[in-house]
Protein backbone atom coordinates (compact mmCIF):
# COMPACT_ATOMS: atom_id res chain seq x y z
CA UNK A 1 0.00 0.00 0.00
CA UNK A 2 1.30 3.45 -0.90
CA UNK A 3 1.41 6.47 1.41
CA UNK A 4 -1.54 7.98 -0.44
CA UNK A 5 -3.63 4.81 -0.10
CA UNK A 6 -2.95 4.81 3.63
CA UNK A 7 -3.83 8.49 3.80
CA UNK A 8 -7.13 7.85 1.97
CA UNK A 9 -8.03 5.14 4.48
CA UNK A 10 -7.10 7.29 7.47
CA UNK A 11 -9.02 10.28 6.13
CA UNK A 12 -12.12 8.09 5.74
CA UNK A 13 -11.67 6.84 9.29
CA UNK A 14 -11.45 10.46 10.50
CA UNK A 15 -14.73 11.31 8.73
CA UNK A 16 -13.22 13.09 5.72
CA UNK A 17 -14.74 11.62 2.56
CA UNK A 18 -15.86 12.56 -0.94
CA UNK A 19 -14.63 15.67 -2.72
CA UNK A 20 -12.68 16.97 0.27
CA UNK A 21 -10.77 13.70 0.59
CA UNK A 22 -10.00 13.68 -3.15
CA UNK A 23 -8.74 17.24 -2.95
CA UNK A 24 -6.47 16.55 0.04
CA UNK A 25 -5.01 13.43 -1.60
CA UNK A 26 -4.47 15.32 -4.89
CA UNK A 27 -2.63 18.12 -3.11
CA UNK A 28 -0.38 15.73 -1.22
CA UNK A 29 0.22 13.66 -4.37
CA UNK A 30 1.38 16.86 -6.05
CA UNK A 31 3.66 17.57 -3.09
CA UNK A 32 5.18 14.08 -3.28
CA UNK A 33 5.67 14.46 -7.05
CA UNK A 34 7.60 17.66 -6.39
CA UNK A 35 9.62 16.14 -3.54
CA UNK A 36 9.44 12.34 -3.27
CA UNK A 37 11.45 12.45 -0.03
CA UNK A 38 9.13 14.91 1.71
CA UNK A 39 8.43 14.30 5.41
CA UNK A 40 4.65 14.58 5.57
CA UNK A 41 4.20 12.66 8.80
CA UNK A 42 2.26 9.45 9.30
CA UNK A 43 -1.05 9.20 7.39
CA UNK A 44 -2.95 8.70 10.66
CA UNK A 45 -1.42 11.81 12.26
CA UNK A 46 -2.00 13.90 9.15
CA UNK A 47 -5.62 12.74 8.82
CA UNK A 48 -6.18 13.48 12.52
CA UNK A 49 -4.75 16.95 12.06
CA UNK A 50 -7.07 17.62 9.11
CA UNK A 51 -10.05 16.45 11.18
CA UNK A 52 -9.01 18.58 14.18
CA UNK A 53 -8.37 21.78 12.25
CA UNK A 54 -11.19 21.55 9.72
CA UNK A 55 -13.65 20.26 12.33
CA UNK A 56 -12.81 23.20 14.60
CA UNK A 57 -13.10 25.76 11.78
CA UNK A 58 -16.45 24.32 10.69
CA UNK A 59 -17.72 24.29 14.28
CA UNK A 60 -16.87 27.97 14.73
CA UNK A 61 -18.33 28.91 11.35
CA UNK A 62 -21.57 27.06 12.14
CA UNK A 63 -21.86 28.83 15.51
CA UNK A 64 -21.36 32.26 13.93
CA UNK A 65 -23.68 31.52 10.99
CA UNK A 66 -26.41 30.32 13.32
CA UNK A 67 -25.97 33.34 15.61
CA UNK A 68 -26.30 35.66 12.60
CA UNK A 69 -29.41 33.84 11.40
CA UNK A 70 -30.90 33.91 14.91
CA UNK A 71 -30.20 37.65 15.15
CA UNK A 72 -32.11 38.25 11.89
CA UNK A 73 -34.97 35.98 12.97
CA UNK A 74 -35.02 37.53 16.45
CA UNK A 75 -35.22 41.07 15.07
CA UNK A 76 -38.12 40.09 12.78
CA UNK A 77 -39.82 38.30 15.68
CA UNK A 78 -39.52 41.41 17.86
CA UNK A 79 -40.84 43.69 15.08
CA UNK A 80 -43.83 41.37 14.48
CA UNK A 81 -44.71 41.20 18.18
CA UNK A 82 -44.29 44.96 18.65
CA UNK A 83 -46.52 45.66 15.65
CA UNK A 84 -49.17 43.32 17.06
CA UNK A 85 -49.71 45.92 19.80
CA UNK A 86 -50.82 44.58 23.14
CA UNK A 87 -49.96 41.05 22.12
CA UNK A 88 -51.72 38.07 20.64
CA UNK A 89 -52.65 36.14 23.81
CA UNK A 90 -54.81 39.01 25.09
CA UNK A 91 -57.31 38.40 22.32
CA UNK A 92 -59.39 35.38 21.46
CA UNK A 93 -57.90 32.63 19.34
CA UNK A 94 -59.90 30.63 16.82
CA UNK A 95 -58.89 27.59 18.81
CA UNK A 96 -57.80 27.88 22.42
CA UNK A 97 -55.50 24.87 22.07
CA UNK A 98 -53.71 26.10 18.93
CA UNK A 99 -53.43 29.61 20.36
CA UNK A 100 -51.79 28.29 23.52
CA UNK A 101 -49.55 25.99 21.48
CA UNK A 102 -48.45 28.92 19.28
CA UNK A 103 -47.72 31.11 22.31
CA UNK A 104 -45.75 28.33 24.02
CA UNK A 105 -43.73 27.59 20.87
CA UNK A 106 -43.00 31.28 20.29
CA UNK A 107 -42.04 32.14 23.88
CA UNK A 108 -40.09 29.00 24.80
CA UNK A 109 -38.53 28.62 21.34
CA UNK A 110 -37.32 32.23 21.30
CA UNK A 111 -35.74 31.96 24.75
CA UNK A 112 -34.00 28.63 24.10
CA UNK A 113 -32.79 29.90 20.71
CA UNK A 114 -31.40 33.07 22.26
CA UNK A 115 -29.60 31.17 25.03
CA UNK A 116 -28.20 28.38 22.83
CA UNK A 117 -27.24 30.62 19.90
CA UNK A 118 -25.51 33.13 22.16
CA UNK A 119 -23.65 30.47 24.17
CA UNK A 120 -22.49 28.71 20.96
CA UNK A 121 -21.22 31.99 19.51
CA UNK A 122 -19.51 33.02 22.77
CA UNK A 123 -17.65 29.69 23.04
CA UNK A 124 -16.68 29.85 19.35
CA UNK A 125 -15.44 33.40 19.85
CA UNK A 126 -13.41 32.38 22.88
CA UNK A 127 -11.75 29.61 20.86
CA UNK A 128 -11.35 31.79 17.77
CA UNK A 129 -7.55 31.78 17.91
CA UNK A 130 -7.16 28.04 18.54
CA UNK A 131 -6.13 25.94 15.54
CA UNK A 132 -7.99 22.97 17.00
CA UNK A 133 -10.62 22.51 19.70
CA UNK A 134 -10.95 19.31 21.72
CA UNK A 135 -13.61 16.98 20.35
CA UNK A 136 -15.73 17.28 23.51
CA UNK A 137 -15.84 21.06 23.24
CA UNK A 138 -16.67 21.03 19.51
CA UNK A 139 -19.51 18.58 20.16
CA UNK A 140 -20.96 20.97 22.75
CA UNK A 141 -20.79 23.94 20.37
CA UNK A 142 -22.44 21.94 17.57
CA UNK A 143 -25.21 20.80 19.93
CA UNK A 144 -25.86 24.39 21.02
CA UNK A 145 -25.89 25.50 17.40
CA UNK A 146 -28.30 22.76 16.33
CA UNK A 147 -30.68 23.28 19.26
CA UNK A 148 -30.52 27.05 18.76
CA UNK A 149 -31.55 26.68 15.13
CA UNK A 150 -34.28 24.14 15.94
CA UNK A 151 -35.65 26.35 18.72
CA UNK A 152 -35.51 29.37 16.41
CA UNK A 153 -37.52 27.52 13.77
CA UNK A 154 -39.99 26.47 16.47
CA UNK A 155 -40.38 30.11 17.51
CA UNK A 156 -40.99 31.15 13.88
CA UNK A 157 -43.61 28.41 13.51
CA UNK A 158 -45.18 29.59 16.78
CA UNK A 159 -45.26 33.18 15.50
CA UNK A 160 -47.00 32.07 12.30
CA UNK A 161 -49.51 30.02 14.32
CA UNK A 162 -50.22 33.02 16.57
CA UNK A 163 -50.74 35.28 13.55
CA UNK A 164 -53.26 32.83 12.05
CA UNK A 165 -55.04 31.98 15.29
CA UNK A 166 -55.44 35.57 16.47
CA UNK A 167 -56.04 37.25 13.11
CA UNK A 168 -59.58 38.34 14.11
CA UNK A 169 -58.28 40.77 16.68
CA UNK A 170 -55.42 42.07 14.53
CA UNK A 171 -55.29 44.38 11.54
CA UNK A 172 -54.67 42.64 8.23
CA UNK A 173 -51.32 44.41 7.90
CA UNK A 174 -49.99 43.20 11.27
CA UNK A 175 -51.12 39.62 10.52
CA UNK A 176 -49.37 39.80 7.13
CA UNK A 177 -46.27 41.29 8.73
CA UNK A 178 -46.13 38.51 11.34
CA UNK A 179 -46.49 35.84 8.64
CA UNK A 180 -43.83 37.44 6.44
CA UNK A 181 -41.51 37.86 9.47
CA UNK A 182 -41.98 34.19 10.38
CA UNK A 183 -41.29 33.09 6.79
CA UNK A 184 -38.22 35.29 6.30
CA UNK A 185 -36.88 34.36 9.74
CA UNK A 186 -37.35 30.67 8.95
CA UNK A 187 -35.52 31.09 5.63
CA UNK A 188 -32.59 32.79 7.41
CA UNK A 189 -32.42 29.95 9.93
CA UNK A 190 -32.67 27.26 7.26
CA UNK A 191 -29.81 28.97 5.39
CA UNK A 192 -27.60 28.33 8.44
CA UNK A 193 -28.49 24.63 8.64
CA UNK A 194 -25.91 23.39 6.07
CA UNK A 195 -23.07 24.93 8.12
CA UNK A 196 -24.35 23.12 11.23
CA UNK A 197 -24.72 19.83 9.36
CA UNK A 198 -21.21 20.20 7.93
CA UNK A 199 -19.82 20.82 11.43
CA UNK A 200 -21.72 17.83 12.81
CA UNK A 201 -20.27 15.53 10.16
CA UNK A 202 -16.65 16.36 10.89
CA UNK A 203 -15.72 16.70 14.55
CA UNK A 204 -12.16 17.06 15.80
CA UNK A 205 -10.56 13.96 17.27
CA UNK A 206 -8.26 15.44 19.90
CA UNK A 207 -8.81 14.83 23.60
CA UNK A 208 -9.71 17.55 26.08
CA UNK A 209 -12.43 18.77 28.40
CA UNK A 210 -15.67 20.32 27.13
CA UNK A 211 -15.70 23.03 29.81
CA UNK A 212 -18.88 24.44 31.34
CA UNK A 213 -20.85 27.66 31.46
CA UNK A 214 -18.02 29.41 33.33
CA UNK A 215 -15.73 28.80 30.35
CA UNK A 216 -18.33 30.64 28.27
CA UNK A 217 -18.82 33.55 30.62
CA UNK A 218 -15.17 34.00 31.63
CA UNK A 219 -14.80 37.15 33.73
CA UNK A 220 -18.50 37.99 33.33
CA UNK A 221 -19.47 35.30 35.85
CA UNK A 222 -19.62 36.52 39.47
CA UNK A 223 -16.64 35.04 41.31
CA UNK A 224 -18.85 33.82 44.20
CA UNK A 225 -20.74 31.56 41.82
CA UNK A 226 -17.73 30.04 40.04
CA UNK A 227 -17.81 26.27 40.13
CA UNK A 228 -21.50 26.31 41.13
CA UNK A 229 -23.54 26.15 37.90
CA UNK A 230 -26.78 25.33 39.76
CA UNK A 231 -26.49 28.47 41.85
CA UNK A 232 -25.80 30.47 38.71
CA UNK A 233 -28.98 29.06 37.15
CA UNK A 234 -31.02 29.88 40.26
CA UNK A 235 -29.70 33.46 40.41
CA UNK A 236 -30.38 33.90 36.68
CA UNK A 237 -33.92 32.52 37.03
CA UNK A 238 -34.57 34.86 39.99
CA UNK A 239 -33.24 37.83 38.00
CA UNK A 240 -35.54 36.94 35.09
CA UNK A 241 -38.53 36.66 37.44
CA UNK A 242 -37.79 40.08 38.96
CA UNK A 243 -37.23 41.75 35.57
CA UNK A 244 -40.44 40.38 34.04
CA UNK A 245 -42.41 41.30 37.17
CA UNK A 246 -41.01 44.85 37.09
CA UNK A 247 -41.95 45.06 33.39
CA UNK A 248 -45.49 44.01 34.37
CA UNK A 249 -45.62 46.68 37.08
CA UNK A 250 -44.48 49.32 34.58
CA UNK A 251 -47.27 48.20 32.23
CA UNK A 252 -49.77 48.57 35.12
CA UNK A 253 -50.35 44.82 35.24
CA UNK A 254 -48.31 43.56 38.21
CA UNK A 255 -50.32 40.33 38.65
CA UNK A 256 -49.77 39.30 35.02
CA UNK A 257 -46.12 40.40 35.26
CA UNK A 258 -45.51 38.30 38.38
CA UNK A 259 -47.23 35.31 36.78
CA UNK A 260 -45.14 35.58 33.60
CA UNK A 261 -42.00 36.19 35.66
CA UNK A 262 -42.59 33.03 37.68
CA UNK A 263 -43.35 31.05 34.51
CA UNK A 264 -40.15 32.33 32.84
CA UNK A 265 -38.06 31.50 35.91
CA UNK A 266 -39.49 27.97 36.06
CA UNK A 267 -38.89 27.55 32.32
CA UNK A 268 -35.28 28.71 32.77
CA UNK A 269 -34.63 26.23 35.58
CA UNK A 270 -36.48 23.48 33.71
CA UNK A 271 -34.33 23.98 30.60
CA UNK A 272 -31.19 24.03 32.73
CA UNK A 273 -32.25 20.75 34.36
CA UNK A 274 -33.13 19.02 31.09
CA UNK A 275 -30.49 20.47 28.75
CA UNK A 276 -27.75 21.65 31.12
CA UNK A 277 -25.51 18.61 30.76
CA UNK A 278 -26.24 18.07 27.09
CA UNK A 279 -25.32 21.66 26.24
CA UNK A 280 -22.24 21.75 28.45
CA UNK A 281 -23.60 24.29 30.93
CA UNK A 282 -22.55 21.99 33.76
CA UNK A 283 -20.25 18.95 33.62
CA UNK A 284 -21.13 17.70 30.15
CA UNK A 285 -22.03 14.21 29.06
CA UNK A 286 -20.37 13.56 25.65
CA UNK B 1 6.36 27.58 15.87
CA UNK B 2 2.89 26.08 15.46
CA UNK B 3 1.30 29.11 17.07
CA UNK B 4 2.81 31.33 14.39
CA UNK B 5 2.20 29.10 11.38
CA UNK B 6 -0.95 30.96 10.32
CA UNK B 7 0.83 34.32 10.29
CA UNK B 8 3.77 32.85 8.36
CA UNK B 9 1.49 31.36 5.71
CA UNK B 10 -0.47 34.60 5.36
CA UNK B 11 2.79 36.57 5.05
CA UNK B 12 4.16 34.25 2.36
CA UNK B 13 0.96 34.59 0.34
CA UNK B 14 0.96 38.38 0.61
CA UNK B 15 3.13 38.68 -2.48
CA UNK B 16 0.86 36.51 -4.63
CA UNK B 17 -0.93 33.16 -5.07
CA UNK B 18 1.07 29.97 -4.50
CA UNK B 19 0.41 26.22 -4.34
CA UNK B 20 1.11 24.15 -1.22
CA UNK B 21 4.59 22.94 -2.14
CA UNK B 22 5.67 26.43 -3.20
CA UNK B 23 4.38 27.89 0.08
CA UNK B 24 6.56 25.46 2.06
CA UNK B 25 9.58 26.19 -0.16
CA UNK B 26 9.03 29.93 0.22
CA UNK B 27 8.82 29.57 4.01
CA UNK B 28 12.16 27.74 4.01
CA UNK B 29 13.76 30.28 1.67
CA UNK B 30 12.60 33.35 3.57
CA UNK B 31 13.72 31.94 6.90
CA UNK B 32 17.11 30.98 5.46
CA UNK B 33 16.26 27.36 6.29
CA UNK B 34 15.91 28.19 9.99
CA UNK B 35 12.27 27.18 10.18
CA UNK B 36 12.30 23.39 10.21
CA UNK B 37 8.65 23.01 9.35
CA UNK B 38 6.99 19.58 9.44
CA UNK B 39 5.69 19.76 5.86
CA UNK B 40 2.51 17.81 6.54
CA UNK B 41 1.30 20.41 9.05
CA UNK B 42 1.03 23.11 6.39
CA UNK B 43 -1.80 21.48 4.43
CA UNK B 44 -4.32 21.19 7.30
CA UNK B 45 -3.48 24.80 8.19
CA UNK B 46 -4.12 25.90 4.59
CA UNK B 47 -7.51 24.18 4.59
CA UNK B 48 -8.40 25.67 7.97
CA UNK B 49 -7.39 29.17 6.90
CA UNK B 50 -9.55 28.76 3.81
CA UNK B 51 -12.50 27.51 5.90
CA UNK B 52 -12.04 30.54 8.16
CA UNK B 53 -12.17 32.85 5.15
CA UNK B 54 -8.59 34.11 5.21
CA UNK B 55 -7.60 32.25 2.03
CA UNK B 56 -9.35 31.21 -1.16
CA UNK B 57 -8.16 28.51 -3.51
CA UNK B 58 -8.72 27.06 -6.96
CA UNK B 59 -7.14 24.49 -9.25
CA UNK B 60 -4.52 26.00 -11.55
CA UNK B 61 -5.35 26.20 -15.25
CA UNK B 62 -3.16 24.40 -17.74
CA UNK B 63 -0.06 22.31 -17.16
CA UNK B 64 0.13 20.44 -13.87
CA UNK B 65 -3.10 20.45 -11.85
CA UNK B 66 -2.31 22.17 -8.57
CA UNK B 67 -4.35 23.81 -5.83
CA UNK B 68 -3.38 27.47 -5.71
CA UNK B 69 -4.03 29.57 -2.58
CA UNK B 70 -4.45 33.32 -2.38
CA UNK B 71 -5.12 35.84 0.39
CA UNK B 72 -8.63 37.19 0.75
CA UNK B 73 -9.40 40.68 2.02
CA UNK B 74 -10.09 39.15 5.45
CA UNK B 75 -6.72 37.38 5.26
CA UNK B 76 -4.93 40.68 4.61
CA UNK B 77 -6.65 42.25 7.61
CA UNK B 78 -5.71 39.25 9.75
CA UNK B 79 -2.10 39.52 8.60
CA UNK B 80 -1.99 43.17 9.67
CA UNK B 81 -3.38 42.19 13.09
CA UNK B 82 -0.90 39.33 13.49
CA UNK B 83 2.01 41.57 12.52
CA UNK B 84 1.10 44.20 15.08
CA UNK B 85 0.62 41.52 17.76
CA UNK B 86 4.03 40.06 16.90
CA UNK B 87 5.68 43.50 17.05
CA UNK B 88 4.13 44.18 20.47
CA UNK B 89 5.28 40.76 21.68
CA UNK B 90 8.87 41.07 20.43
CA UNK B 91 9.14 44.66 21.75
CA UNK B 92 8.10 43.43 25.19
CA UNK B 93 10.56 40.52 25.09
CA UNK B 94 13.40 42.74 23.88
CA UNK B 95 12.66 45.22 26.66
CA UNK B 96 13.07 42.43 29.21
CA UNK B 97 16.13 40.84 27.62
CA UNK B 98 18.01 44.06 26.91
Amino acid sequence: MSYLDDLRRELSAAGICGALQRRIVAELADHLDSDPGAELGSPATLAGQFADELGSARTRRAAFASFGALAVAGALFAVALTTAGSGFPHRHAHSGLLGTLGATMAVLGAQIALACGTLAAIRALRRRGAAAMPRAEAVIVVRRTAIGLAAGLTAMAGLALLAIEYNQGQSASSTTLALVAAAVGAVALIAAVPAAVSAGRLTPASAGLPGDVFDDLGGMAPSALRGHPWWLAIVLAAAIAVLVTVAGVLQSDPYDGALRGAADAIACLGCFTVLGRYLGLRAARI
Amino acid sequence: MKGHLDALILAVLESGPLHGYAIIERLKERSGGALALPEGTVYPALHRLEATGYLSSSWSDGGRRRRVYRLTRGGRRELITRRSEWKAFTTAIEAVLA
